[in-house]
């Protein structure tokens, strides 16, 4: 007794803010739950982007084996506005090596791969936990606040540390310099971790996990677009960007490793916010506070298809942002294409044996694909929105009313399809009006529109393929986005990896008139939509006859 | 439903359930987690299609009739997930008006009478409160049939006495309910009839008196004289003696034979005591349990 009552005034004095490692409590356990989770999806992320290096070191390698190839190719591709929008600024391209042309190649595409790795691994182990009992559970256990923070970052630490090693040590194998390839990998494993900074913050503003991948989504094509204004103006713009850090440590062209202190600089400052913000919201609750809403629904409210609308409204409004500010930014560059590339006889003859398009219309088709590709992260999203819904049990409420599964496939399927289209005529617009703001001509708004509208078979075949997926096999509907990583290295990277025939005409894209550099082709489009028809015909019957579980 | 079947891989969910609810009554459906409760409204909903056996609800095939059916009943998960960013007077206006109808006046007395905001988006809700929001939606639309899967697991006690409430109103009205539920003082008050499952089949059903009547009843009894040959008696189970009065556990259908032999020894003081509910729905629920504990035992 006397024991306990000595020292009952200790425990009174226990200091009011606990010590730091009592925060951490349980860490290193959480980080093996994390890449065990992750297991397969991690081998699946390293696997590719990986193979996508090597595959791209065996035919840049192969096709500039001497130096006037380099040359040539640094001559082409030096001064093109179109080409820096999308690869960067060349660094060492005016004394050309295979490095150089390498990374002007790959750089960025892996950089950003690895970035949207991070966010989505990010999220799903922060706010994706929240929402679920999950992290209620880590949470009553002995574990510390920022614990489950730590070891998601610690885990993504670990996950682009693999993705970067397996990169060295690919560079390295085709006889790349040391230093940069050392470069080029510590700027993956850096941007890796920075993105994935931006999403712990974007996980603690936003109160679901949707809304915390499209914000930190959001920051991403942002350092995109600033990244490649900068590029194209001379680079002052660039250093506001994190992917123009990356690429700024200048891998095989003179490295300047100092830039790895900005992206470690806003790393330690973006982890230190995250846990600021975690520290002083409540468990489950974004800082941006929930509004109340309706005591009852509006009138119009009473079907399916109004349910499918209310419920994806509003990440459409966002696709409709995002892509609207990027394709308004592809019109503004387009017209710079032409007036850089007829400074270059080079690049004029170049041009000139890909036929009778001009540059810009070339440019033009290749911004439309790239769109449409992006474009169909919202079709594949939006459908999947179907095993969502069945595996919430929320379709479960539906199907127990007066409403057939016909009726109850059909709506998210329409809320899918007209998306994509609204989609692709802002695409086509946004495109235009960026143009027409350079040159003062209204007429490409239109052309650009049909463009950019003769994607959208293509795309409905993806969008049909995913709700075929989720009807047949509704465990493995996440394989949906595989397709569309297919379609995304097929459309962008088929040339560079030398793809074999067969597989280019995998992707419904190939098979699209690339409007306004080839003419108009209405064959290959109703072919496209037949086989959306056909395939959604299928996911109909199977969700006619399965269980829904 | 007669001699259901449904498989899930290897598992046998329902093992040739048979369960018939009757129009008008409260049928209370008791089981232990696992052992098929959620699978059989699952088919009933025409969620699920059975292997074999025959279903009829309501006149119908739940398989083929669904949408049809789906007007007429209305059901409550025992795990209610809702769409996050819909308020909860949405989503109650929403699933009535998808199944046909809602009647303003029902639903605004019911949001009143359990106590529920509307007006809060659902990802705020409490399990409860998202509990409320189903039953809500299922009650304020006139069906003839309410298939209801533990549909208080996440209210509080006040708030269940109102549901029990709601649920007589109910059945006065001549509405047909099917309540799965662990909670047995529930069923006791609700329920004419009960079906108790077990590993997928129907173990025992009928009303409450039925049941009561198959089991055993508990006898304390002080006699005159020592009672003899007691344990020689069929139907006697688990004899102990404390305070000179004897206690022993008799099957309803030997109640008769094994009185008229206590009362030969002169009985001076006799209790008797009908079997719980727990005491019926542990000796479906574990046998096994059972068996360890001599002073549950069966022979």
């Amino acid at each position: 007794m006397t024991a306990t009552a000595e020292r009952l005034p200790v425990a009174h004095r226990r200091s009011p803010r606990r010590p730091a490692q009592d925060r951490l409590v349980g860490v290193t356990q959480l980080v093996r739950l994390v890449l065990r989770r992750d297991r397969t999806r991690l081998a699946i992320w390293v696997g590719a982007i990986v193979g996508i290096v090597v595959a791209s070191e065996a035919s840049i390698t192969g096709l500039y084996d001497t130096q006037a190839e380099l040359d040539q190719y640094g001559a082409l591709v030096r001064d093109n506005a179109a080409l820096i929008v999308q690869a960067g600024p060349g660094y060492g391209l005016d004394d050309p090596t295979t490095g150089a042309v390498l990374m002007n190649e790959l750089s960025i595409w892996t950089i950003i791969t690895v970035a949207v790795m991070s966010i989505f691994m990010t999220v799903r182990h922060t706010r994706g936990d929240e929402e679920t009992e999950r992290a209620e559970l880590v949470r009553a256990a002995p574990i510390g606040r920022h614990a489950r923070l730590a070891a998601t970052l610690l885990g993504v630490f670990v996950a682009n540390a693999v993705i970067a090693i397996g990169v060295v040590l690919s560079l390295l194998a085709y006889d790349l310099p040391t230093m940069g390839s050392l470069a080029f990998g510590s700027a993956l494993l850096l941007a890796g971790v920075l993105y994935a900074g931006v999403a712990a913050v974007s996980a603690q503003v936003a109160s679901s996990a949707r809304s915390a991948r499209a914000l930190a989504g959001a920051v991403l094509a942002a350092s995109f677009v600033v990244r490649a204004v900068g590029d194209v103006r001379g680079g002052t713009l660039s250093w506001l960007s994190p992917l123009g850090w990356a690429q700024g440590i200048r891998a095989y062209a003179d490295e300047r490793w100092w830039v790895h202190a900005l992206t470690i600089t806003a790393t330690v400052l973006l982890v230190v916010g995250a846990v600021t913000l975690e520290a002083r919201r409540d468990f489950g609750a974004g800082l941006v506070p929930q509004r109340p809403g309706r005591a009852s629904a509006a009138p119009s409210l009473r079907t399916p298809l109004a349910l499918a609308v209310r419920l994806q409204r509003g990440a459409l409004i966002g696709w409709i942002v995002g892509v609207a500010l990027i394709s308004f930014f592809y019109g503004i560059v387009a017209d710079q294409a032409e007036s850089i590339i007829e400074d270059n006889p080079d690049m004029a003859d170049f041009f000139a044996q890909l036929g009778q398009a001009s540059i810009t219309d070339a440019f033009l088709a290749t911004s439309v694909l790239m769109l449409a590709l992006t474009a169909s992260g919202f079709t594949i999203a939006s459908m999947l929105r179907l095993r969502t819904e069945e595996a919430a049990q929320r379709a479960d409420f539906v199907l127990a009313t007066a409403t057939t599964r016909a009726r109850w496939v059909w709506s998210h399927a329409l809320v899918a399809a007209a998306g994509t289209v609204i989609l692709m005529v802002v695409v086509g617009a946004s495109l235009g009006a960026g143009l027409a703001l350079m040159t003062g001509d209204l007429g490409h708004v239109p052309r650009l529109v049909a463009a950019s509208a003769v994607m959208v078979p293509a795309m409905l075949v993806l969008a049909s393929a995913t709700l075929a997926i989720c009807g047949l096999a509704p465990r493995w509907s996440i394989t949906a986005w595989g397709m569309l990583a297919v379609a995304v290295v097929i459309g962008l990277l088929a040339t560079l990896l030398k793809l074999p025939h067969w597989l280019v005409m995998v992707s419904p894209f190939t098979h699209v008139p690339p409007i306004p550099a080839a003419p108009f082709e209405l064959l290959p489009l109703l072919l496209l939509g037949a086989t959306a028809a056909l395939i959604t015909a299928i996911g109909l019957g199977a969700y006619e006859r399965r269980d829904i579980s | 439903m007669s001699d259901v079947v449904k498989t899930f891989g290897s598992t046998r969910a329902l093992d040739g359930l048979d369960l018939e609810v009757e129009t008008g009554e409260v049928h209370g459906y008791l089981g232990p987690n696992g052992s098929g409760k959620t699978v059989t409204i699952r088919v009933l909903l025409g969620l699920l299609r059975p292997d074999s056996g025959r279903s009829e609800m309501l006149g119908g095939d739940p398989w083929h009739d669904a949408v049809d059916l789906h007007r007429r009943i209305a059901y409550v998960p025992g795990d209610v997930n809702l769409w996050p960013n819909l308020s909860g007077g949405e989503i109650i206006d929403l699933l009535a008006r998808l199944r046909g109808g809602v009647d303003p006046r029902l639903r605004d007395e019911l949001v009143e009478r359990l106590q529920l905001d509307p007006r809060k988006k659902s990802s705020t809700y409490s399990k409860g409160n998202r509990q409320k929001v189903a039953l809500v939606a299922a009650l304020a639309s006139h069906v003839e049939l309410l298939l209801l899967d533990e549909p208080t697991a996440g209210l509080d006690p006040l708030m269940e006495s109102v549901f029990q409430s709601c649920i007589l109103e109910a059945a006065a009205e001549g509405r047909t309910v099917l309540l799965s539920s662990h909670i047995l003082a529930e069923v006791e008050t609700l329920c004419d009839r009960l079906t108790i499952i077990r590993h997928g089949r129907a173990v025992q059903h009928g009303t409450l008196a039925e049941l009561r009547a198959l089991t055993r009843t508990s006898i304390a009894v002080a006699t005159n004289r020592p009672i003899e040959r007691l344990d020689s008696l069929a139907g006697v189970h688990n004899i102990r003696t404390d305070d000179g009065a004897v206690r022993f556990d008799v099957d309803g259908a030997d109640l008769d034979g094994a009185l008229r032999h206590v009362t030969s020894f002169g009985v001076r003081s006799l209790v008797s005591r009908p079997p719980t509910l727990e005491e019926l729905f542990l000796r479906h629920y574990d046998d096994d349990l059972a068996t360890d504990q001599p002073s549950n035992s069966t022979p």
